[in-house]
């Protein structure tokens, strides 16, 4: 055992002393620090601005109440605000959600002119892409291991010493173990340390710093294994160096590009804006038809209304907001059409995940954070579930029971943000 | 430098090449990033130019949507609105940018100033999350990488295989190798972006000036300049290839993967930007001063009234020549642009004031300066999407002005109030469809090559200042190349 601890001794000496390992080993904990650093005031700014948001929306909301009486033109004023929180572990994976809107408004027209509406971030950030913790585990720290790895056995025969290290070294896993396990945990540590601090900060549970670390480990730990092994019988280092970086680039550029290439040739969508021009022409060619041509197919999706669909004017706000939920009905089919080719690709995409290592992490990483794609479509799904709610309270007013009492409105539908965890 | 030396110069270039020719690890090297150019290219231009394509049919086609309307209310159009598509620029075929990251097309109608939609981004398999097929990402990227992979040994070799020391006594100077092996590295370089000043050119022929063209591969002959610098001067420096290749990877790590996310991330946290739902709070607090504009007996209107009494010398609104309903809309839909407006310039301002941050970076990687230079040079940077912002506004309010002047000039007040009493009288409160003709045809462009030159000076400036740095730094490692 104390000779195991020499050993260790040692080689932790040897690696203090070669300067470009230590500027290695800082640069991955500063640069881990700065990817957790700004994940954790990403997320907090993140926060602040939904309660903000909650608070500025009430009041609007108020307002629009205390001006407004009749009903329709509450629900043409107001405007009704859903958010999707992140999740504890979001600040660690920042994931999609500066594409997909993670905040959106809306009232009681048609829900397809609304929703497609974007309140993203700049786009020249976005387009550079941000760092996070994931970032620095998948992308950045193969990187870092190959640079630590590749001539582990090059350099000693460069230098000449090889063979007698291995002929005098009382066992292989003496001289080359315990090298390898130094420096194999001073780059977890390294990489690991801030991840591990900030979930103290975000209240990350134990089972979620425990998994993710688990899959950290496991992934850093593939690539030393391939950079030890690439290199074992290698006299030149940049030559294995070069290979390894080689295949870091395969994994992480070329098999994604030609996957995203296969995969969007092979998945047909429907065109974002023929569902804009399919509901706005609905909505608008139903102010030329005859009432009944809105009315009609309107009573069959909500027969309990049947009685009093008559009008006495040409405009009436019950009729107003029945053309606006058909023109949803008549877009229904492409908005379905360009979801489902959405996550086509997104499950597509999964499979090519699978030959590549530094993707499948951050597939499985930003699914358990909640900040992929999937839970972007969630949040989707909830304001479409929520504007229907909003509906069904909306339209007994609308259509029989004349203007809403203020006790009446104090009832109106909430939204609940509901993804807190992955599931 | 006299001609014996640059003839010397270029059989050291020479030297270098036959060394790579023999060499399999050059060669494929070589041939990967050749291919991945090319490829890149040709999958660039495809995929803008059905964009493009796509895009200018839409366009065409919610045009004549407009105009093939049926006779009706005016106000019904001015709700019916109208689309703008924002077409790629030529250039955008080698460095489409933020083109995927905003959405691409703007429904207009009155009364609001709504967001553009449908990002192809969204549509994505997030799969191009560290990079994409594009000559833009390829060249920024990976093509330093290879250089690298074939330039780390270049006169470390010779040290290492101990021919230095010759070369130098025979009278050789060590600028002079240096200088060779640079230009070998720069003939890679010139092979590298060929394919790029090719594709650029034709895309002169779709009317993109020759002054963006020779911008965008000067810019990027400099970029990778600097990046041949960086690999002559660490290989002067270190005495053994492993450390050479070790600190370049490290910098290519350092300056190509890291920084531009770096810079992004600092210019979010620093210039924090409220994004839209949040601003329109105080717009719509705004906007609800100014009364809506359907309901002329809003209060806000009191004083409008009035005036317009005056100027017409008449006492009711029932004898005012022009239908009021008409003017109330035209004049709060001013009110109302004015309002919008300044919100929306404020927005873009934070957001160029973030993208500047970011643009700061150039200095310290050239990787971020020729990111910034590209797509602005190409047209495909945040100023060209304001510009389309700013340009589909105008356009916003023109049509629905244009509609507004028709609904008080061709439409009977009393028709108008009557509007909704039967279906005759919806029918004679409308407006002849020739009147959609005011539609004007819209053809987005991006600035002219003058102002996006200006433009891109910082960015080119950043490239020099790492040249000459670089430069002075081998001439000082040079003379004392041992």
């Amino acid at each position: 055992m104390s000779y195991l601890i020499t050993q260790l001794m040692r080689e932790w000496g040897f690696l203090l002393r070669q300067k470009y390992v230590v500027v290695l080993l800082l640069c991955s904990l500063i640069l881990s620090g700065f990817a957790i650093y700004s994940g954790l005031s990403e997320v907090s700014a993140q926060q602040q601005t939904i309660e903000r948001l909650k608070a500025a929306d009430q009041s609007d909301r108020s307002k629009v109440q205390q001006k407004q009486n009749d009903a329709g033109m509450l629900a043409y004023y107001s405007f009704h605000l859903t958010y999707s929180q992140p999740s504890n572990l979001g600040f660690a994976a920042l994931g999609e959600r500066d594409i997909f809107p993670w905040k959106h408004r809306i009232n009681l027209l048609a829900l397809e002119g609304q929703i497609y509406e974007s309140d993203s971030q700049n786009a020249e950030l976005a387009q550079a892409g941000k760092i996070d913790f994931v970032f620095v585990i998948s992308a950045l720290a193969p990187l870092v291991i190959i640079l630590l790895f590749h001539d582990l056995f090059a350099n000693e025969r460069t230098s000449g010493r090889h063979d007698l290290l291995v002929t005098t070294a009382k066992s292989y896993f003496a001289l080359w173990g315990v090298r390898i396990t130094v420096r194999f945990v001073a780059v977890i540590v390294c990489l690991m340390l801030p991840f591990f601090v900030g979930a103290v900060i975000a209240g990350a549970s134990g089972f979620e710093v425990a998994y993710v670390s688990l899959l950290c480990i496991a992934y850093l730990g593939f690539w030393t294994a391939l950079s030890v092994w690439w290199g074992k019988n290698a006299t030149s280092a940049p030559r294995v160096a070069s290979s390894l970086i080689g295949l870091w680039v395969l994994f992480a550029f070329i098999i994604p590009i030609l996957g995203d290439l296969a995969i969007n040739k092979s998945v047909h969508s429907p065109k974002g804006g023929d569902i804009m021009l399919t509901q706005r022409e609905a909505v608008n060619d139903a102010w030329d038809l005859p009432k009944s041509a809105t009315m009609q197919p309107f009573v069959k999706e909500f027969p309990e209304f049947a009685p009093y669909i008559d009008m006495s004017s040409e405009f009436e706000w019950k009729w107003y907001y029945a053309f606006q939920q058909m023109g949803d009905l008549k877009a229904a089919e492409l908005s379905k059409a360009y979801r489902d080719a959405t996550a086509k690709k997104y499950e597509l995409a999964g499979f090519v995940s699978w030959v590549s290592p530094p993707l499948l992490l951050q597939r499985i990483l930003t699914r358990e954070a909640n900040t992929d794609s999937i839970a972007a479509y969630k949040y989707e799904q909830q304001i479409r579930d929520y504007h229907q709610q909003l509906r069904e309270f909306y339209y007994p007013w609308l259509f029989y029971k004349g203007d809403p009492t203020k006790a009446a409105l104090e009832n109106m539908p909430r939204f609940e943000s509901t993804t807190q965890s992955s599931n | 430098m006299s001609i014996n030396n640059f003839s010397k110069v270029v059989i050291v270039a020479k030297d270098e090449w036959r060394y790579w020719l023999r060499s399999k690890l050059a060669m494929t090297v070589l041939a990967i990033g050749l291919l991945l150019t090319l490829s890149s290219v040709v999958v660039t231009a495809i995929t803008m130019h059905e964009l493009s394509h796509d895009r200018h049919e839409l366009q065409s086609n919610a045009e004549q949507s407009f105009v093939e309307q049926p006779d009706r209310h005016p106000h019904r159009m001015v709700h019916y609105g109208h689309y703008a598509f924002r077409t790629p620029s030529p250039l955008s075929t080698l460095d489409p940018g933020i083109d995927a990251y905003t959405g691409n097309s703007i429904f207009l109608e009155g009364h609001r100033q709504n967001s553009a939609m449908f990002a192809d981004q969204r549509q994505g398999t997030a799969l191009t999350k560290l990079g994409s097929l594009t000559p833009a990402f390829i060249v920024q990227t990976l093509a330093p990488l290879l250089l690298i992979l074939i330039g780390y040994s270049s006169i470390s070799r010779e040290r290492e295989s101990q021919t230095l020391s010759y070369l130098l006594a025979q009278g050789t100077s060590g600028i002079t190798l240096i200088a060779g092996k640079g230009l070998a590295l720069l003939s890679v370089v010139g092979l590298i972006i060929a394919p790029l000043a090719v594709s650029a050119l034709f895309t002169v022929s779709a009317g993109e000036s020759l002054l963006a063209v020779a911008s965008f591969v000067v810019g990027y002959a400099l970029y990778l300049t600097v990046w041949v610098l960086l690999i002559l001067l660490a290989s002067s420096v270190f005495s053994k290839n492993s450390g050479s290749f070790t600190a370049l990877a490290f910098v290519w790590i350092l300056l190509c993967i890291v920084m531009p996310r770096v810079a992004s991330t600092t210019a979010s946290t620093a210039v924090p930007s409220a994004g839209k739902i949040e601003t329109d709070f105080a717009v719509k607090a705004e906007l609800r001063k100014l009364g809506d504009g359907h309901n002329t007996n809003d209060p806000a209107f009191k004083q409008f009234k009035q005036s317009l009494l005056e100027k017409y010398n008449v006492n009711s609104i029932d004898e005012l020549p022009l239908n009021f309903r008409g003017l109330v809309a035209s004049e709060s839909e001013a009110k109302q642009a004015k309002v919008l407006n300044q919100f929306a310039q404020q927005r873009m301002q934070a957001e160029l004031k973030q993208t500047q941050v970011s643009r700061y970076f150039g200095w310290v990687s050239p990787m971020v300066a020729i990111r910034s230079l590209s797509m602005i040079v190409v047209g495909t940077s945040i100023e060209t999407h304001h510009r389309f912002l700013r340009e589909t506004e105008q356009l916003r309010f023109d049509f629905v002005q244009g509609l507004n002047k028709i609904h008080s000039e061709e439409l009977d007040y009393k028709d108008d109030i009557n509007r909704n009493a039967d279906a005759t009288a919806t029918k004679k409160a409308s407006v002849s469809a020739e009147n959609w003709q005011i539609l004007q045809d819209f053809n987005f462009n991006v600035d002219s090559a003058d102002v996006r030159a200006q433009r891109s000076v910082p960015a080119f400036l950043q490239l020099l200042l790492w040249i000459v740095v670089l430069v002075g730094g081998i001439k000082f490692v040079g003379k004392r190349l041992i």
